[in-house]
Order: structure tokens, then C-alpha cells, then sequence
């Protein structure tokens, strides 16, 4: 009886494009899971990315203060458990990240800013894989069948990797791009970095030939590390979908022996992209940090 | 109709003309990193390094292009 009520809901079409672009954006603006009220003509309402953004981050939060504070309460300097790993990967961002782009003397300034980035991208990269909300979804599909409006059943629209999101990288590639103009200033002075941006000792008219060419050089590098996050972010999960809806559509054409039949094929290689998708995550993190280290790396060691 | 064509088209020859150039560029990089290491494994950590760097602006400029492939695709129509 279930299968003949879904069949029911099927009988619309399958239209592979459209589901897959519900499932990577945000939850529609018009009914975010919380309105709240405008401030200063800005919507505050919560989303669903947003509430993603809380998530990471609260979890983040507890795991990392309880890690960090159990250590600090046993007798031992030796870490145990998770404060381990916690440590190795802070001491790689910090060793190998950090000090050979920044420099030993302001190292231990920027490191905690990187740090902080790097925990962030990864968990929010992260908690994108773990299908929680479309579990939820055939559950809801299947048995609860809450009401359309509901708290429950709008948080079931749209994706849940916030950092796919371009908004939410553009405004961490926003923090880079500050962080960029704040370490040239503290280390040559205000006037002094901008200054540094254009060689010295061209003839005049090559500098005012150069001048364009490196605002725009300033304004493409936090542009690159927002689209090269979310469209990696948004990209795998595309893939994934895409191979799946194979399915779907080979139903829909050819009967469902042919459905079946790809559906084989379709889940493996779907498999497969989503053990892919681990190394992206990890990778695409590891990039943002490595290039935002990179940038202030080179405000601070300009060329004089 | 013929519009919704030509994006179409854009788009395909866009993502393929960039899907060509990466292509050229991370298989240079990986032939220069590979003889490099083949020539003095001691320096592994320093090539790796080396190359990462400017693999992962390659891979943002070919991210870039299908970006803007997308758009033409989605904007055109």
C-alpha cells in the first residue's frame, strides 16, 4: 500500500534537474524555518544553511573546549584520546601551514585565525556528507507525513552544506580578505602596504599601468577562494545526485527492470564519488586555509 | 528557442575549452613533480610543496570557468 501511495507521488514527471538544484540550495527564502524580524532593511530569518552554520559551530565549540579542558585538568602533559588528534592537527596547520608562508615572527599571531577557518570548513564541509536530513526525509515520506508547514518538514528542504553555499564562503573569504589588509598594515604601516603592492623602481608609466592590474589582483584572490569552496562543495554533491538520478530516469523510460538494472551501476559509482567527496572535504579545507595563509604571507613579505 | 540553444552550446564548449587547459596544466605539473622527485627523493616534502601551491590556483581558475560556464548556461536562457 505504501508502494502504490508512492507511485501516486511519483506519477508527476521526474524532472532530475530540479530536484537536484533543491537538493544543493538553501531552503526556499520565502519560508525559512524562523522569521524573524528585518533589522535595518536586512532579512535575519533562519534557513537552513544557517542553521547548519549554528550546528558546526556549537558542536565545534563543546567538543573542542571539553577536549581542551579535560587536558587541562589530568596531571599528565602527555594527551590522550581525541585532544591527539586535536593536537597533531593544530601543530600541522601551525608548522606547516602557518610558519614557512607567514614567517617565525608573526606566527603565533595568525595561527588561532587559520586554525579557527580551517575547523570550520571542515565541519561544515563535513557534516554535508552525512545524509541525516534525507534519512529524516523517506522517513517522513513513509511514515510520519507531517504536515507541509511544519517546523518538521521544512527543515527537510534543500541542502545541508552550508560552505556550498556562496554567500557563506564569500563572507569567510571576506574575513581573509581583511586579514590580508590588517597583516600588511601591522607589518609595514597603513600607507605603507598599499604602497608595497606595486613593485618599486618601475618607470612611472608601467607603475600606473600596474596600479588597475593589482586592485584587481586584490579583489579576484577572495573571489577565487569563494567559488573554488562552494563549487567544489556544491560539484561533488551534483555528481552524486546526477549518477543517481539515473535511476529515476531509466524508470521513467524504459521500465523498471532497466531502472534496477542501472541502479547497480549507479550506486557504486556513487559510492565511490562519495569516498571521493571525503578527500575533497578534507582537501578543500586544507586549500582555503593554505591559500588565506599564503595571501598574508605575501602582504607581510612584500617586495621592497 | 534558438537561444536557449546557443546557451546550451556556449556552456559545453566553455567547460570543454576549460577542462582542456587544466587538464594540460595539472598534467605538466605532475610530470614536472614526478622527475623532480625521480631525480632527488630527498626533496620530496619540498616539491610537494612546491607544486601544491600552484595546482590549487589551477584548479580555482577551471572551478572560475565552470562557474561562469553555469551562468552563461543559466543566464542565457
Amino acid at each position: 500500500m505504501q508502494l502504490e501511495e508512492a507511485a501516486g507521488h511519483v506519477a508527476e514527471p521526474f524532472d532530475a534537474g530540479k530536484t537536484i538544484i533543491e537538493h544543493v540550495s538553501n531552503s526556499p527564502l520565502s519560508e525559512p524555518l524562523i522569521h524573524l524580524p528585518p533589522v535595518f532593511g536586512i532579512d535575519f530569518s533562519v534557513t537552513k544553511h544557517v542553521l547548519m552554520l549554528w550546528l558546526v559551530s556549537t558542536v565545534i565549540f563543546f567538543v573542542v573546549t571539553f577536549a581542551v579542558r579535560r587536558y587541562l585538568r589530568q596531571d599528565r602533559q602527555i594527551p590522550s584520546g581525541f585532544m591527539n588528534a586535536l593536537e597533531a592537527g593544530v601543530d600541522f596547520i601551525r608548522e606547516s601551514i602557518v610558519r614557512p608562508n607567514v614567517g617565525d615572527k608573526w606566527v603565533d599571531t595568525y595561527t588561532p585565525l587559520l586554525v579557527t577557518l580551517f575547523v570550520f570548513i571542515l565541519g561544515a564541509n563535513a557534516i554535508g556528507l552525512i545524509p541525516i536530513f534525507d534519512v529524516l526525509n523517506l522517513l517522513n515520506h513513509t511514515v510520519l507525513h507531517s504536515p507541509h508547514d511544519s517546523f518538521f518538514s521544512k527543515m527537510l528542504e534543500g541542502g545541508v552544506t552550508a560552505t556550498g553555499n556562496f554567500n557563506v564562503t564569500a563572507a569567510l573569504a571576506t574575513i581573509t580578505f581583511f586579514t590580508i589588509i590588517i597583516a600588511g598594515a601591522r607589518a609595514h604601516g597603513f600607507v605603507k602596504h598599499w604602497k608595497n603592492m606595486v613593485p618599486h623602481g618601475l618607470p612611472l608609466p608601467v607603475t600606473l599601468f600596474l596600479i588597475p592590474i593589482e586592485i584587481m589582483g586584490m579583489l579576484v584572490r577572495p573571489f577565487a577562494l569563494t567559488m573554488r569552496l562552494a563549487a567544489n562543495m556544491t560539484g561533488g554533491h551534483i555528481a552524486i545526485l546526477a549518477i543517481l538520478s539515473f535511476v529515476f530516469i531509466f524508470n521513467t523510460q524504459f521500465g523498471p527492470a532497466a531502472g534496477m538494472g542501472i541502479g547497480v551501476f549507479s550506486l557504486t559509482l556513487a559510492a565511490l564519488i562519495s569516498a571521493l567527496e571525503i578527500i575533497v572535504v578534507l582537501v578543500q579545507a586544507y586549500v582555503f586555509t593554505l591559500l588565506s595563509a599564503v595571501f598574508i604571507g605575501m602582504a607581510i613579505h612584500a617586495h621592497h | 528557442m534558438q537561444g536557449f540553444a546557443l546557451a546550451y552550446m556556449g556552456a559545453g564548449i566553455g567547460l570543454g575549452l576549460a577542462v582542456i587547459g587544466a587538464g594540460l596544466g595539472i598534467g605538466k605539473l605532475a610530470a614536472g613533480a614526478a622527475e623532480a622527485i625521480g631525480r632527488q627523493p630527498s626533496a620530496t616534502a619540498q616539491i610537494t610543496g612546491a607544486v601544491n601551491l600552484p595546482l590549487f590556483l589551477l584548479e580555482g581558475v577551471a572551478i572560475l570557468a565552470e562557474v561562469f560556464a553555469l551562468l552563461v548556461l543559466f543566464l542565457g536562457r
